[in-house]
């Protein structure tokens, strides 16, 4: 019989309590996942931002459109390789419920900046080329079932057509897809030059760039360029890196990190003390037991490893088993919601920390027990018959 | 009974020898409850920022389809055909109680986290506070027509910072003095900057078109008469709805995506917390088993034993889950926050620990309690007579 039978043996004594246990640090590591996901759910548009990336803005707000003509002037500045301009769409299939994320965007410069998007040749040509055509995200495209060649009719709740419809008539041309994960497809893109010419009011406008600059070194110089060329003027400009934009627009629902880490906290106090307490009440319960140890000879340190050991196993049982589990809602939840809210991911990061929390939390629990049971005197426990 | 009482209070008494378990249990049991009352404190609190505003004899007219303000449009020939619909209330000059409103997103800093974040600067025209129950100037003025002059909110003022009175504020291109704070009794409007409308149309190049027009109605049920008109006369293409409807329909969304997260949180700590309550339990029969044996002995029955152990747990929930409210109520009740609303803006909101979310979370605390303590108390309740000789 070699310690780590004693270990398994003492932990499932009872194994009513054991399994107890077992299902609190379980629900915690639980948690831990599928927040952690949740978190990087949130902060996946900060994450997959590329660093040579801008965004151009109007700098009272987003939301109030930049007139055309800016697109071909902050393509003259110094350091600008590509620039997108893209317009918001707001759009909606078949029912108002079924919101769509579209934008009307100049195609060639829009997947130019965007090289994550990974379209096969042949479907990036025919995007390119028809005027009605329509690039489709790979995730959006599954949600509503849509193949290259359907023609769909997408509402719009914000624009109408000088003829009163507030439908925009689009071939699916290309279906893109992300590469390795690091790019939402949940999306639509297509060509402003069809949404701009039927346009019943705001026309000839766009409501962000995206831009491109030859070094991301110089990131500061050209933003700074570009928003003094338009210093003073009706419109003028806010640019910034897309990372940070990103960042701003999320910081806006609240501070969501916050929550999530408070709510983390509270499940971890809780199990911390449900397994802290039981733990010293099973090795109290040993005091004879050990001294009989003792007296056979076992030395004390082997018995305070024991001890940890018996901590650290049920810790790395049940958290393993959360991790587990979360690794599977999240999965399922991912999969569904991918649409709606890409990046909902377990990332190895989050597994490593949750992990390192477990060997924490196992040695955290033990280490009271551990030292009560070092310190065990023979004769005294063995006299409490 | 008189049984039932003894063994009852031998078991509250003795209490205090398993402090250990007990304490991590009720604390246990505190911290399930403060997170389910937290969250709820969020949904509520912005619950009631966005309902208590909507009043059901205000009527919300904006373009069919739009869902939204912000993305309706709404033209001066429209206007004029709602100025004349029926249902509307007049006021003393004979002039309809209505308010064409347009507001535009604007960037503002907010206090907490010094970043940029979106903020709604609404044109109105004079009857707009006459629409919002509970409108007051609390400081300063009113704005002037045809100004550059601003009031706001009193929760923007609170949220944001450079919004004091008698400050000068650039927002683009414009100069705007404010020259007053508002309240309208903590509702959604205070989240906002008013100025006039034709300013706004002015500057930011809205032609003379709106996004909706707000309207008193004579009572509530004319609503059905506008909706009627609206729905009748081709040149209007409306949709009509009770500010009430309208805002919960914006609230909604914010609302149930708090509560959806704070729910399965809540319960899924809850089993986490069950696991304790059961083991301190069975920790506490398990101590007692010569006592209770003894206390069989000598003539109590099970069913007392039975009592007395599901007393203790659901004693000790019920501790856990007053002290979870009302560390709650203590940490969060009134805290105001500020989120992304339906208009796509923040609205302010101070966190509400309601009665009925406090009962709530009492009643999870109570399921734990008597879950947890249930089958331990079978186990106190089956304890064989021999057991008199153990240890």
């Amino acid at each position: 019989m070699n310690d780590l039978t004693l270990v398994r043996k003492n932990l499932f004594r009872k194994k009513l309590r054991a399994v107890l246990l077992m299902v609190s640090i379980l629900i915690a590591f639980l948690i831990f996942g599928v927040l952690g996901a949740v978190q990087n759910a949130f902060s996946f548009g900060v994450n997959t931002a590329a660093q040579e990336r801008l965004v151009t803005v109007n700098r009272v707000n987003f939301t109030v459109p930049l007139p055309y003509a800016y697109w071909g002037r902050i393509q003259q500045v110094d350091g600008v390789r590509d620039v997108a301009p893209a317009s918001w769409f707001g759009g909606y299939y078949q029912q108002p419920q079924n919101f769509i994320q579209a934008f009307a965007v100049d195609p060639a410069s829009y997947l130019a900046v965007y090289p994550e998007m990974v379209v096969p040749a042949d479907q990036r040509a025919a995007f390119i080329e028809g005027r009605t055509c329509a690039l489709a995200g790979r995730a959006l495209a599954t949600q509503y079932g849509w193949s290259v060649g359907d023609r769909i009719p997408l509402m719009s709740n914000i624009w109408r057509q000088t003829d009163g419809s507030e439908a925009w008539d689009l071939d699916i041309c290309g279906v893109f897809d992300d590469l390795e994960g690091t790019y939402p497809t949940n999306y639509l893109i297509f060509h402003y030059d069809y949404f701009n010419e039927s346009l019943a009011y705001g026309r000839d406008s766009f409501h962000w760039m995206t831009l491109t600059t030859v070094d991301p070194a110089r990131n500061d110089e050209v933003s700074q360029a570009i928003d003094e060329l338009f210093a003073n003027s009706r419109a003028e400009t806010a640019t910034s890196t897309e990372a940070a934009f990103n960042a701003a627009f999320m910081e806006q629902f609240g501070n969501i990190g916050l929550i999530l880490g408070l709510v983390v906290s509270a499940a971890f106090a809780t199990i911390l003390m449900i397994v802290g307490t039981t733990m010293v009440m099973a090795v109290n319960e040993r005091t004879k037991e050990i001294a009989v140890m003792k007296t056979l000879g076992f030395p004390a340190p082997r018995i305070f490893r024991m001890v940890l050991g018996e901590s650290l196993l049920l810790s790395l049982l049940g958290g393993l088993i959360g991790l587990g589990l979360a690794w599977l809602a999240v999965s399922g939840a991912g999969a569904a919601m991918a649409g709606v809210m890409p990046g909902i991911a377990l990332t190895t990061p989050t597994m490593l920390t949750a992990l390192g929390l477990m060997l924490v939390f196992g040695l955290v629990t033990g280490l009271l027990p551990a030292m009560n049971a070092m310190r065990v005197r023979i004769a005294l426990a063995l006299g409490k018959i | 009974m008189k049984q039932i009482v003894s063994v009852t209070l031998l078991n509250l008494r003795s209490i205090p020898q398993r402090w250990g378990m007990s304490l991590a249990t009720v604390l246990s049991i505190a911290l399930v409850v403060g997170v389910l009352l937290g969250f709820m404190a969020m949904a509520n609190g912005f619950r009631a920022t966005m309902q208590g505003a909507g009043g059901d004899d205000v009527a919300i007219m904006l373009r069919g389809g739009s869902m939204a303000e912000m993305n309706s449009v709404l033209t001066r020939d429209d206007l004029r055909l709602i100025e004349v619909a029926p249902g509307i209330a007049q006021d003393a000059d004979g002039q309809p109680v209505l308010s064409a409103e347009l507001y535009v997103v604007v960037n503002g800093v907010k206090r907490s986290t010094q970043t940029e974040a979106n903020i709604a600067l609404r044109g109105v025209g004079e009857h707009a506070p006459a629409l919002r129950p509970g409108f007051t100037m609390t400081a300063g003025r009113m704005f002037e027509p045809g100004a550059g002059e601003l009031v706001v909110g009193e929760g923007v003022l609170r949220e944001f910072a450079g919004f004091d009175l008698g400050q000068s504020i650039r927002l683009g291109q414009n100069e705007w003095r404010v020259v007053g704070v508002f309240s309208t009794g903590g509702t959604v409007f205070e989240s906002e900057i008013w100025a006039d409308i034709g300013v706004i149309q002015n500057l930011y190049d809205r032609g003379s078109s709106m996004q909706i027009v707000r309207a008193r109605l004579t009572a509530p049920e004319a609503l059905e008469e506008l909706s009627a008109y609206a729905e009748e006369e081709p040149r209007l293409n409306l949709e009509v709805l009770s500010e009430r409807q309208y805002l919960s329909r914006s609230a909604g969304g914010t609302t149930n995506l708090i509560m959806f997260l704070g729910w399965p949180l809540a319960i899924a700590m809850a089993v986490g917390a069950l696991a304790g309550a059961w083991n301190a339990m069975y920790a506490s029969v398990d101590a007692r088993t010569r006592e209770i044996a003894t206390l069989r002995a000598i003539g109590f029955g099970g069913f007392p034993a039975f009592i007395g152990a599901m007393a203790e747990s659901m004693l000790l929930a019920l501790a856990g889950g007053v002290i979870g409210a009302v560390l709650t109520y203590l940490a969060f009740d009134g805290i105001t926050a500020s989120t992304l609303g339906g208009g796509f803006t923040q609205v302010v909101f101070d966190f509400a620990v309601t009665g009925d979310s406090v009962v709530q979370g009492v009643i999870l605390a109570l399921i734990v309690g008597f879950l947890g303590g249930f089958i331990p108390a079978l186990r106190a309740a089956r304890v064989p007579l021999l057991a008199v000789h153990s240890d």
